[in-house]
């Protein structure tokens, strides 16, 4: 029997497109390759009794405009501070959702700071709103001769932008292209404010503070979550697999079929147009359209023949970025870990910034260009289960860590040797932070780029299915002529983090590419 | 008793020069003021020591476009462009030494990496026609995307248009060329690590970003939109030192009618209700003018110069976010001979191109990161040239002139300061030579270090950046040098920008200088104010 739909990886964006496909009215399979759906945003029993959102681990948030399409209510917690960033000399930093709260607490750093940052707030929150709308829009297909039909959406954006007035949209033009640093550096004077908001332009990049177009990646992560000056904090009961299985549940309910332990081998042509896949263990499934949710390498060089791709898409889809450079070490803890600069467990509640200064984070990356790792990696660590009780055994804790920068190629020695070093070098940096951490851990789990690989699929490791640098954003994502979800392949479209508007547990690549389909279907 | 011109202009440099031949010739009453000894600018030659002559800071030319070469007919005023055919990179043990002969190069590459061989074709290809894509933006008045400005958007929509109609690679190759880093770019085409490095240097000359940092690749456009006379992407000396180019120029505006006056410092914009009358002299002198060019850069010119209090905050909040960072310096040896490289022994062609010291990417980056937390690169990228090889005039028979242009060297040190420092780092740029070619020390007569602060000091350029404030994208076409502000004028009416700050940046350009002059002739004649 054959389905409208082929739908390959029960990510979060595959079964975004699924459900949104479905509740069209379209007979959709979900093919899973893992034993469970969520692909890069799942909850996992990592030690027994100890759960955590093993990869991404906040929502980004997810779109509300899908959530509602879909019924669905997410159970989700904004901890205040929202993020927690403590320093070498034992004093800390916190940032509120409350903008005149965080302004307070940046008061003891710097008084100018402290006045500057209500006006930070809000033009980042203006000007976030004036380009969200790019994030829910099909690029435009580059043709030769374009019809009003292609310019339009853009013309209206455009539109919106001038609307923001002069010197807000100026700024605008002048950020995107700028390094965060500099950035940061406009507009604050202290060391640990500047590296926070820094933070947020090298989050999920192969690039340090002081790279140029840091700070589109800012203004992206703004425009999806609000535009808030403290950034966004959005934890999910249940952790962030469970954005993905109320996904899975609508899609269901909707009339998805989802398969799980269901490895996809190729995707099968007929005359150049692609009309199903092929699982490993053989089993042929026809279908009118395969919507690929894994990432753009993986889909057009080693599911599809790449036979099928004229030459200049080969060259391009081959110099795609999609290195990883982050890794995660999760920790099962037999104990509230203390950090000395915490002035109560609550302040711990958000994200804990481990960063202080924009030089020691451009550090932490420097390592990274010369293929190793630093010992003073930037983290991004939660400690969801003092928000979610439910996540460990009572009176224990799990312990979240992202780690930047951790390059995919190691000059020397590999991620299975050096896997290790990796979580003592993390655990021990935390140490500087939170003494006697490394006594509280009764399991520590390290996935690297190369485990992000193996286990997760993403291939090189990137967690967002490619670097969200400016030459892969909006119409170059993942190339020019491919960034309208339709692949140049009839009968095959791209619907994950490798589309606009890329990472993060949002739903929009998956949102977006469920339109375009529709309007073939 | 003040005497009264129709415009004034501030500095003696190739643009400030460039603005006053095209006023002149348009018959306005002109007066170019220059605070030093000699004209030029950073396009200057001088004679450091007794017959040696050093194009002291810009030392090579390639944009200076040709419609000014045409309009103010500086081959007549002494102009005289000598080729400069080549870079040679020494390695260890061998070296990497590309010219203009294309056929001779791609042997060279297929030496290295018959792929590379293979993809510089390709790439030369594909440049040269971004090149002619991007070039007429170098002429083209900024427009205004903000304002209410029809023909900037004509102009903005035409180049729309001319950009659909790139083949869909050359699309991909031009957006990656404005938004990428130049090592990562050239990754792309090529695998061989001396190629990638000499190549990508040209990305980061005069800015404070690494090769590998995004922004970085579109500079190498530049090398394959030189021309001179005709000769497509070759660059140049000019007879003399560059000094020279400045000196035609300004025979040029002397003979339109121009007044030309060198140890006129300025001390003051003098502002009445909101529009410049004139300029203060450092020697008390007052020269009144319907209109004042200031062709120094931004932060010299409104936080400096300007009446106080003329111009409102936040503009002067947004000249202070342009970004002067200097991040380069410059060693002039006079020589008793001709350096001799390890790796090419004689003095062989190799020595009449530019010689640089970029033997890997990893190299390069490296350099860039002991410059990103405030120390100069002990092992520095340096792009090296002998112009008495080619021009013997500027060194006594037998002697020689060596220009080393040397990154990274940031103006503000973490740790001390450039008088201190200024020993270390000549010492450190002879000991990089030495590594390269061991004779150096022994044949060198006399050595000019010229560090940022110098720079600053002596030619005036704020915080030593050659460029009058980087040329990353967030500072070029209508951003620069003050978003809405990228079209010569300023604030207070009758007051003109025309240095490098300005569109289309810094390089012996003198494009900024002309286009600068048209527009301050629009107003004028077209009784705008």
């Amino acid at each position: 029997m054959s389905h409208d739909v082929i739908v390959i990886g029960g990510g979060h964006n595959g079964l975004a497109t699924a459900a949104l496909l479905a509740k069209a009215g379209k007979k959709v399979l979900v093919l899973e390759r893992r034993s469970v759906v969520g692909g890069a945003a799942v909850t996992e029993e990592f030690h027994p009794g100890f759960r955590l959102s093993t990869l991404a681990h906040t929502a980004g948030p997810v779109r509300a405009s899908l959530l509602r399409e879909l019924g669905i209510r997410l159970d989700t917690v904004e901890p205040e501070p929202r993020v927690f960033a403590p320093q070498p000399d034992g004093r800390s930093l916190c940032l509120y959702g409350d903008p005149a709260k965080s302004a307070a607490a940046i008061g003891a750093f710097s008084a100018k700071d402290a006045q500057a940052y209500p006006r930070f707030h809000e033009t980042l929150g203006r000007v976030a709103a004036a380009i969200e709308g790019l994030l829910e829009a099909t690029p435009p297909d580059i043709k030769n001769t374009p019809k009003l039909s292609d310019v339009w959406p853009m013309g209206k954006i455009g539109l919106k932008i001038r609307g923001l007035g002069r010197d807000d949209a100026y700024s605008l033009l002048r950020w995107g292209p700028m390094a965060v640093a500099d950035f940061a550096n406009e507009w604050f004077e202290s060391e640990a404010l500047r590296a926070i908001i820094a933070a947020r332009g090298i989050a999920g990049i192969c690039a340090g503070p002081w790279s140029g177009g840091t700070t589109a990646n800012l203004l992206l992560h703004a425009a999806a979550a609000g535009g808030n000056g403290a950034g966004s904090t959005v934890f999910v009961k249940g952790g962030v697999g469970a954005v993905s299985e109320a996904l899975a549940a609508a899609a269901k309910r909707l009339g998805v079929t989802i398969r799980t332990g269901a490895e996809v081998a190729r995707l099968t042509t007929n005359e150049g147009r692609v009309n199903g896949v092929v699982l490993t263990d053989g089993e042929q499934l026809p279908a009118r359209a395969v919507a690929s949710g894994t990432d753009p390498q993986r889909t057009l060089l080693q599911l599809l023949d790449p036979a099928l791709l004229d030459p200049e898409d080969l060259r391009r889809i081959r110099n795609y970025q999609q290195k990883g450079m982050a890794s995660k070490v999760n920790l099962a803890l037999r104990g509230l870990p203390t950090f000395t600069a915490a002035r109560s467990a609550d302040e711990v509640k958000g994200r804990i910034h481990i960063g202080p200064s924009l030089d020691d984070i451009e550090h932490a990356f420097d390592a990274s260009k010369y293929g190793d790792f630093s010992k003073q990696p930037y983290l991004d660590v939660t400690i969801p289960s003092l928000t979610d009780p439910g996540l460990a055994p009572a009176g224990r804790h799990v312990m979240s860590i992202y780690v930047q920068w951790t390059p995919y190629k190691l000059k020397t020695g590999t991620w299975d040797t050096r896997r290790e070093e990796l979580g003592d070098a993390v655990v021990q940096h935390l140490e500087t932070y939170a003494p006697g951490l490394a006594s509280l851990v009764a399991h520590r789990q390290v996935l690297t780029p190369l485990d992000l690989e193996r286990t997760y699929g993403l291939t090189g490791g990137h967690p967002s299915h490619g670097e969200p640098s400016l030459n892969q954003l909006f119409t170059m994502r993942p190339a020019l002529g491919w960034a309208q979800y339709r692949s140049r392949i009839p009968g095959l479209y791209l619907c994950g983090a490798g589309s606009h508007p890329g990472g993060g547990v949002t739903g929009g690549p998956g949102a977006n590419a469920a339109r375009e389909i529709l309007k073939d279907l | 008793m003040a005497t009264k011109y129709d415009v004034a202009i501030i500095g003696g440099g190739h643009n400030g020069l460039t603005a006053a031949a095209y006023l002149a010739k348009a018959g306005k009453k002109v007066i170019v003021l220059e605070r030093r000894h000699v004209l030029g600018g950073a396009a200057v030659t001088e004679e450091v020591f007794p017959g040696f002559k050093f194009s002291v800071c810009s030392y090579v030319v390639s944009l200076l476009r040709p419609e000014i070469i045409r309009d103010l007919e500086l081959p007549r005023h002494g102009l005289e462009i000598l080729p400069l055919d080549g870079t040679f990179t020494p390695l260890e043990g061998d070296y990497l030494w590309r010219t203009n002969d294309h056929s001779r190069t791609r042997r060279e590459i297929y030496r290295f990496s018959p792929m590379d061989a293979e993809a510089y074709d390709e790439y030369s290809k594909s440049m040269v026609e971004m090149a002619q894509f991007v070039k007429p933006i170098l002429s083209m008045i900024p427009p205004d995307p903000m304002g209410f400005d029809i023909p900037g958007f004509l102009k903005l929509a035409g180049l729309g248009k001319r950009f659909l109609q790139l083949s869909r690679a050359n699309q991909h190759n031009l957006v990656q060329l404005m938004t990428m880093s130049a090592a990562d770019m050239l990754d792309q085409w090529f695998e061989t690590d001396p190629l990638k490095a000499t190549m990508s240097a040209s990305g980061i000359i005069g800015t404070y970003l690494g090769v590998r940092s995004p922004g970085t690749a579109y500079v190498l456009l530049h090398h394959y939109m030189g021309e001179i006379d005709g000769a497509f992407r070759s660059w140049g000396f000019s007879r003399g030192g560059t000094g020279q180019i400045s000196l035609s120029i300004a025979a040029a505006a002397a003979e339109a009618g121009a007044e030309i006056r060198t140890r006129a410092g300025i001390s003051r914009i003098k502002v009445k209700h909101g529009r410049a009358t004139g300029v203060a002299l450092e020697n008390g002198d007052e020269i009144d003018a319907e209109v004042v060019v200031s062709s120094v850069d931004p932060h010299r010119t409104f936080l400096k110069l300007i009446e106080p209090g003329a111009v409102d905050e936040t503009f002067l909040a947004q000249v202070r976010r342009f970004k002067l960072r200097g991040s380069s310096g410059k060693v002039n040896l006079a020589l008793d001979g001709l350096p001799d490289f390890k790796c090419l022994p004689g003095a062989g062609a190799h020595l009449r191109g530019a010689m640089s010291i970029s033997p890997s990417v990893e190299y390069m980056e490296k350099a860039y990161d002991e410059a990103k937390y405030g120390d100069f690169a002990k092992n520095p990228y340096m792009d090296m040239v002998i112009p008495s090889l080619t021009d013997p005039s500027v060194a006594p028979p037998g002697k020689h002139v060596m220009s080393c242009f040397v990154q990274y060297a940031p103006y503000k040190l973490r740790e001390g300061t450039w008088d201190e420092k200024r020993d270390a780092f000549g010492e450190t740029v002879i000991s990089t030579i030495e590594r390269f070619a061991p004779n150096i020390r022994k044949i060198i007569l006399h050595k000019q270090v010229v560090t940022p602060l110098d720079l600053e000091r002596e030619w005036g350029l704020t915080e030593g950046n050659i460029f009058q404030g980087e040329l990353s994208l967030e500072q070029l076409f209508f951003l620069r040098p003050v978003p809405g502000w990228a079209r010569f004028r300023t604030p207070v009416k009758s007051l003109y920008m025309c240095g490098s700050c300005t569109h289309p940046g810094g390089g012996i350009m003198a494009a900024n200088g002309r286009l600068a002059a048209l527009e301050i002739l629009k107003d004028v004649s077209g009784g705008l104010r």
